[in-house]
């Protein structure tokens, strides 16, 4: 069977190759001003022709590029995980900004944890690209979804999504009351290594 | 709910079992402090009762040693005596109350509720104030989401909201939680920082008002 995403594969590797660099201008000129870095890493991926069948058929849409691409947001995905929670709202800010782009979504995690204790800032991003797209526009408009968390956010992320998996546990629910009490503390850790920063960098100020 | 009874005279501690038992306790009886003490190690009571007079150790000594080994449960004494000094020896031992024999069942049994009351209703686990509730037990604080924490915080936390709009001043507070440590009032300033960015991170309505170094109070901000 032929790609989902039919002849656009190269595109949303060109897209997502595009965004990845418009990231790193920025973040590199606030560095250059600031001397912090907004990010710890970043990574980006194109979600698997596979995986968004998998998503169409969930959602009732017809395996066609169109679904893939105007219907579903995420086919590229663009992960930001930095140090400190504020510098998550910094690349926020930066990335309304970025040219030929605009947040039509946004949904933030971090203020209100998923029930299961998952958190994280999700936008996606309307990018504009010279390649016509599946509804013949051109310039072509494309979907990005960015999650931005922090490492102890990515962290508490990658072990949650393990045990997704694992069917036959013989305590679920005394592990997920468990797992959502890790996110606590995770948060906790994240909103006292901000303060601490905060308080050293009033200190320096002064 | 479980009473620990201590007392050698054998028909007193029949009587004394056989009421609490109908009052629908569940009751150990021991016949000295030594065994009581014994007892406290490998159990958990909700009211220990005393006599003060017994053979092997008696009851003051017997208190002493039950909050040596950090139990905290109410004491209530037994005493046949009705001298003041011994009534002010055993609640400086570490008694929380005393009756002096002959007493009345009904008054026993209202002392024993109070008692067990008191441990239960004043020192609720979860605390709530407008739309934050703080549990003691997990030390987590929770609005529209939920956050862990620290031991010191969580002190703090439920200090200022059980008396919100009262203005602490950065010395008292010192002296309440820093009491036995060198620490001074950056300390006060970082965990009171600490609370304010949890209390954000949750999207609590309530805010700590205060400047370094001054009083800090507990108020109801705007909601965000």
């Amino acid at each position: 069977m032929d790609s989902i995403y039919g002849s656009y594969e190269k595109t949303l590797q060109c897209i997502a190759i595009r965004l990845n660099d418009m990231i790193n201008d920025y973040v590199n000129r606030y560095l250059d001003r600031t001397g912090d870095r907004l990010y710890e890493h970043l990574s980006w991926r194109i979600k698997s022709p596979e995986s968004m069948a998998d998503k169409c058929r969930r959602e009732n849409l017809p395996l066609t590029p169109r679904s893939a691409l105007r219907d579903v947001h995420d086919a590229i995905g663009i992960r930001i995980v930095c140090l400190f929670i504020d510098d998550i709202y910094r690349n926020i800010n930066e990335l309304r900004r970025l040219p030929g782009c605009r947040v039509i979504r946004e949904k933030d995690y971090i203020s209100e944890a998923k029930p299961n204790g998952y958190r994280s800032y999700h936008l996606i991003l309307e990018v504009t690209d010279d390649v016509p797209d599946v509804d013949g526009h051109s310039p072509g408009r494309y979907y990005a979804e960015i999650q931005l968390r922090t490492i102890a956010m990515d962290t508490w992320a990658a072990l949650e999504h393990e045990l997704r998996y694992k069917k036959n546990l013989r305590h679920p629910e005394l592990i997920s009351d468990e797992l959502r009490r890790c996110a606590a503390e995770l948060a906790a850790c994240d909103v006292s290594l901000q303060t601490i920063r905060e308080l050293i960098r009033k200190e320096d100020a002064e | 709910m479980k009473i620990l009874i201590a007392e050698d005279e054998s028909d007193l501690a029949e009587v004394l079992s056989a009421m609490l038992t109908h009052a629908g306790y569940t009751v150990d009886a021991v016949e000295n402090g030594s065994l009581a003490v014994e007892h406290c190690r490998n159990d958990a009571f909700d009211l220990i009762m005393l006599d003060v007079m017994m053979p092997v150790m008696d009851g003051i000594t017997a208190v002493q040693e039950i909050r040596r080994l950090g139990v905290t449960t109410p004491v209530l004494f037994l005493t046949a005596k009705s001298e003041i000094e011994d009534r002010i020896t055993g609640l400086d031992a570490g008694a929380d109350d005393y009756l002096t024999k002959p007493f009345a069942m009904g008054e026993l049994l209202a002392r024993v509720r109070a008692m067990t009351r008191r441990h239960k209703e004043y020192s609720p686990r979860i605390l709530t104030l407008h739309d934050v509730s703080l549990n003691m037990d997990k030390s987590e604080l929770t609005c529209k989401n939920s956050i862990s924490l620290a031991a010191k915080e969580s002190r703090l936390m439920e200090l200022f909201m059980n008396h919100p709009d009262v203005a602490f001043p950065t010395a008292e507070l010192l002296d309440r939680f820093w009491h036995d440590e060198d620490a001074d009032s950056e300390a006060v300033w970082m965990y009171i920082s600490f609370l304010r960015n949890k209390l954000r991170s949750v999207g609590a309505s309530l805010v700590l008002l205060g400047e370094q170094g001054g009083s800090f109070t507990l108020k109801q901000g705007s909601s965000t």
